[in-house]
């Protein structure tokens, strides 16, 4: 780290301006690699018709969607002052998918489209503040892996009897969907609808990084900083239901994202929480869009699902997480 | 300024912690709060901190009710350093007392050159300059002790809260420590330490508050409180109090039965 | 329909043997009767039953007959008692027949036939032949073999009407697109409608993925003349079928011919098909006189 002393609150500028540019990069190559062999010069309305109506709506869902997690994942940690944190894990996604397969299956969403990402927000408020309470801010990260687990088991438990139930013909199928996510063929129509509450979500995460670094000292030193703890809870619940829920209502659950962007840029922000955040949004979004272009380029036609590529990446980072964590536990 | 507890009432887990608890810290002196494992010193320090609401009593802060504050404001001017050392990411050291300048910066305010000067007066005062860059993992306890005083020195408070702040620190920079401290309370701030060390108490602090099952046994000069009949009833234990070459030691010398 | 007299004789000897050797196995209890008390467990075996048979005989259907979604005689199909197709539930009919398909209820069939029940296996039809010959074994099955031939001269003499009436124009291309972008491909009988409606099937031009899906953007960038849905766009409610709602497929449709034919029309294959076959041609004829 160099001496120069750092205004907090506002991250190196060079590593911010690096992943705005490979943010801007991953999404122009997003938006010029497909199966009809278009790139980004062609003419036309065949070409003009897949520009925009399809890989447009896939390359912003891969980046806002990467970015929430991204942030999301690195307010939880800062938060819970946990590595192990992460939408998917502490089951927000979860409960957000929930949220959602009920709207659609009540017929909600019909009626309302706004629906959809509502019932994804209060699924994921619902399930985030289950989490909270059952493990707190003073549960170890044994505590907060075990009531992530009982969450989301909760929720992929009742998603699974919703599609049973459902009479809907499809309904196998679908829980594929909302179990290992999906950027294939998304429309403007679902970036119309979760675009909004995604980036009022993420605006809303963004303020938390004056807290999350006076929370560094634990819960009472914090608190006679000024830092109202309550307040901030509040405040990462509501701005990570909003994210997140909308998030994974138009894609179904991605996760480990927001468990490896912030553990990989914390040495590089000093591991200070309010520098970590807007670098995991940024870190987030490239992540997701590069995982996107890989699925296209190496196995189009195999159907992959992104939510499978990235708990391959993400599942080992997270099992040797785990045993770092118990390593440093140890007397 | 003075900070104050009249009466205080408080209950943890369904346990009455204070009951009663009345005691009064001077600007211009250090106060130590002493008492046995369980007696209550912490939970009398978070609530002067305004961390913990008593239900009977108040806390009393330049004269004005501690919960009538302005939470900002009641930042400023009361610096709280807890007796567990938390610091849970991987933070330089000069990053953790930068921490203590949060009350002074608003969302989005970066570092003003009054921020530099108090963070840096604040490391060369607990002798933590060289450690600056380091993280703080890699510190010894000690040394990790040393930077979170800073954190607080570093708030520039009117009143400093301190929660055992000499546990594990070598005999160099436990006297180090109490002579800031007492020079900070000579220079006019309130500084109220709870500590063990009686030795340390009697030697650096001006006045004695010795709690014992949630109320003030005894407060005032360090040779009335430290009585043989005091240490009796609050530790249960017969100890000497002595000066050796003008320096005050007291040695506990026998538990009772 | 032009078929070879060869491979008409041939589908008939393989549909005569097949006949003999599922009676060969499974004899009613009175030899020689028609069956009186007849289960069917799949749903196109219950359309043919319900064509070929007078309701008093039929023990139970499959709930599937009387769905408008899936069946294209549901309207005949009401009233009939119903079975879930559960062995148990099954024989608390006393069926002297059981009509069963090709698959899914393969457990249960196997314990039926240990039970020593008569069990017909009616096999899944690919083509236009593949449905003569699921006519003639249900036929055959149930005692009705004249009434099985005279609903297939009317099957074939409607075929031979529609194609007298095509263009004599080189076929366009269509493609059936259904939910979750999944396209009938060739030896389905999806395709042998398309054939006989005088269109080319689309489906094997493109790269499809491994579940029989062609990605939005392939159809986008190389559409055929026809676009055929099976279902509306707001049948269904679940993310699968997002696709049809996609606003790229609505593009697609307003730039090039479209049209909705039930599923129900072409879920079985039975001689109902020929009603799919000739809305499918009414359109054949459109572009046909379109492209003069």
């Amino acid at each position: 780290m160099s001496g120069k002393p750092q205004r907090p609150g506002v991250a190196p500028p060079r590593l911010i301006g690096g992943l705005a540019v490979a943010a801007l990069l991953a999404f122009a190559l997003s938006l010029a690699i497909g199966p009809s062999g278009f790139g980004l010069g062609g003419a036309g309305e065949a070409a003009d018709l897949i520009f925009w109506e399809i890989r447009m709506p896939r390359a912003v869902l891969g980046a806002l969607v990467g970015a929430a997690l991204g942030l999301s994942g690195a307010a939880l940690q800062g938060y819970l002052r946990n590595p192990l944190a992460e939408p998917s894990l502490v089951g927000v996604s979860g409960g957000a998918a929930l949220g959602a397969v009920l709207a659609i299956h009540l017929g909600l969403s019909q009626t309302f489209a706004l629906a959809l990402p509502f019932g994804g927000l209060i699924g994921g408020a619902v399930a985030m503040l289950a989490v909270v309470a059952l493990a707190g801010a003073h549960g170890g990260p044994v505590t907060l892996i075990l009531a992530g687990l009982a969450v989301s088991g909760i929720a992929t438990a009742l998603i699974s009897l919703a599609l049973n139930l459902s009479q809907n013909p499809f309904a196998t199928v679908e829980a594929v969907f909302w179990l290992m996510g999906s950027l294939a063929d998304r429309s403007l129509t679902q970036v119309w609808l979760a675009a909004p509450p995604i980036l009022a979500g993420m605006a809303v995460l963004l303020f938390l990084g004056r807290a999350l670094d006076a929370l560094t000292l634990g819960e009472d030193a914090a608190r006679s900083l000024g830092i109202d703890v309550a307040r901030t809870r509040l405040v990462l619940v509501a701005g990570t239901a909003l994210a997140v829920g909308a998030a994974t209502s138009v894609t179904g659950v991605i996760g480990f994202v927001g468990l490896l962007v912030p553990h990989v840029l914390r040495p590089f922000v000093g591991h200070r929480p309010s520098l970590v955040l807007p670098a995991s949004a940024l870190a987030g979004a490239i992540f997701l869009l590069v995982a996107d272009i890989g699925l296209r380029l190496a196995q189009p036609w195999m159907d992959l699902r992104i939510g499978v590529l990235t708990a391959l990446i993400g599942a080992p980072f997270f099992v040797w997480l785990v045993l770092k964590t118990r390593a440093e536990l140890a007397p | 300024m003075r900070i104050e507890a009249r009466g205080l009432r408080v209950s943890l887990k369904g346990r009455e912690v204070l009951r009663g608890l009345s005691l009064a810290a001077e600007p211009g002196r250090l106060t130590a709060i002493i008492g046995r494992n369980g007696a209550g010193k912490t939970t009398l320090l978070k609530v002067l901190a305004g961390l913990i609401a008593p239900h009977a009593g108040t806390a009393l802060l330049d004269g004005t009710d501690i919960a009538t504050w302005d939470r900002s404001r009641l930042a400023r001017a009361v610096a709280y350093l807890p007796q567990e050392r938390l610091v849970h990411w991987a933070l330089s050291a000069r990053a953790v007392v930068a921490l203590g300048r949060l009350p002074y910066q608003p969302f989005g305010a970066g570092e003003s050159d009054a921020d530099r000067a108090a963070i840096e007066a604040a490391l060369a005062a607990m002798d933590a300059a060289q450690l600056a860059q380091r993280p703080v993992p890699e510190l010894s306890g000690g040394e990790r002790a040393r930077v979170l005083v800073a954190r607080a020195l570093a708030q520039e408070p009117r009143v400093l809260l301190a929660d055992e702040p000499a546990a594990g620190l070598d005999p160099a920079h436990q006297l180090t420590l109490f002579q800031h401290l007492a020079a900070l309370a000579t220079a006019g701030r309130t500084v109220v330490v709870a500590l063990h060390d009686l030795s340390l108490a009697a030697r650096f602090c001006h006045t004695i508050a010795l709690v014992h099952e949630g109320r003030t046994l005894a407060a005032g000069a360090p040779r009335e409180v430290l009585s043989p009949e005091h240490l009796a009833a609050a530790y249960g234990i017969t100890a000497r109090y002595q000066s050796i070459e003008g320096v005050p030691v007291v040695l506990p010398l026998d538990v009772l039965p | 329909m032009r078929l070879g007299i060869w491979l008409r004789t041939l589908a008939a000897a393989i549909a005569l043997a097949t006949c003999l050797g599922l009676l060969a196995h499974g004899v009613p209890a009175q030899a020689g009767a028609k069956p009186a008390r007849i289960v069917s467990l799949d749903l196109c075996a219950d359309q043919l039953l319900i064509d070929l048979v007078e309701r008093e005989r039929i023990a139970a259907v499959t709930h599937l007959a009387a769905d408008p979604e899936v069946s294209a005689i549901w309207e005949k199909g009401k009233g009939i008692p119903i079975t879930h197709g559960a062995a148990e539930d099954v024989l608390r009919h006393k069926p002297d027949l059981i009509l069963a398909g090709p698959f899914g209820v393969a457990p249960t069939v196997h314990l039926l036939r240990r039970l020593k029940a008569n069990v017909v296996v009616v096999p899944l039809a690919s083509d236009l032949d593949g449905v003569r010959t699921a006519v003639r074994i249900v036929a055959a099955a149930v005692g009705e073999g004249a009434r099985g031939e005279a609903l297939i001269d009317a099957f074939d003499r409607r075929l031979a009407r529609i194609a007298a009436g095509l263009p004599q124009t080189p076929a366009p291309s269509a493609v059936i697109y259904q939910v979750g972008g999944a396209v009938s491909v060739a030896g389905n009988l999806a395709d042998a409608v398309l054939a006989a409606a005088g269109f080319r099937n689309k489906a094997a031009e493109y790269r499809l993925t491994r579940g029989g899906q062609v990605p939005l953007e392939l159809l986008a960038a190389s559409p055929p003349d026809l676009l055929v849905l099976a279902s509306a766009a707001d049948e269904y409610r679940t993310v699968v079928a997002d696709n049809l709602r996609h606003p790229a497929l609505g593009l697609l449709r307003r730039q090039r011919a479209s049209i909705e034919v039930p599923w129900r029309l072409w879920q079985c294959g039975t001689p109902h098909i020929a009603d799919a076959i000739a809305r499918l041609a009414e359109v054949r004829g459109a572009l046909g006189a379109q492209r003069r």
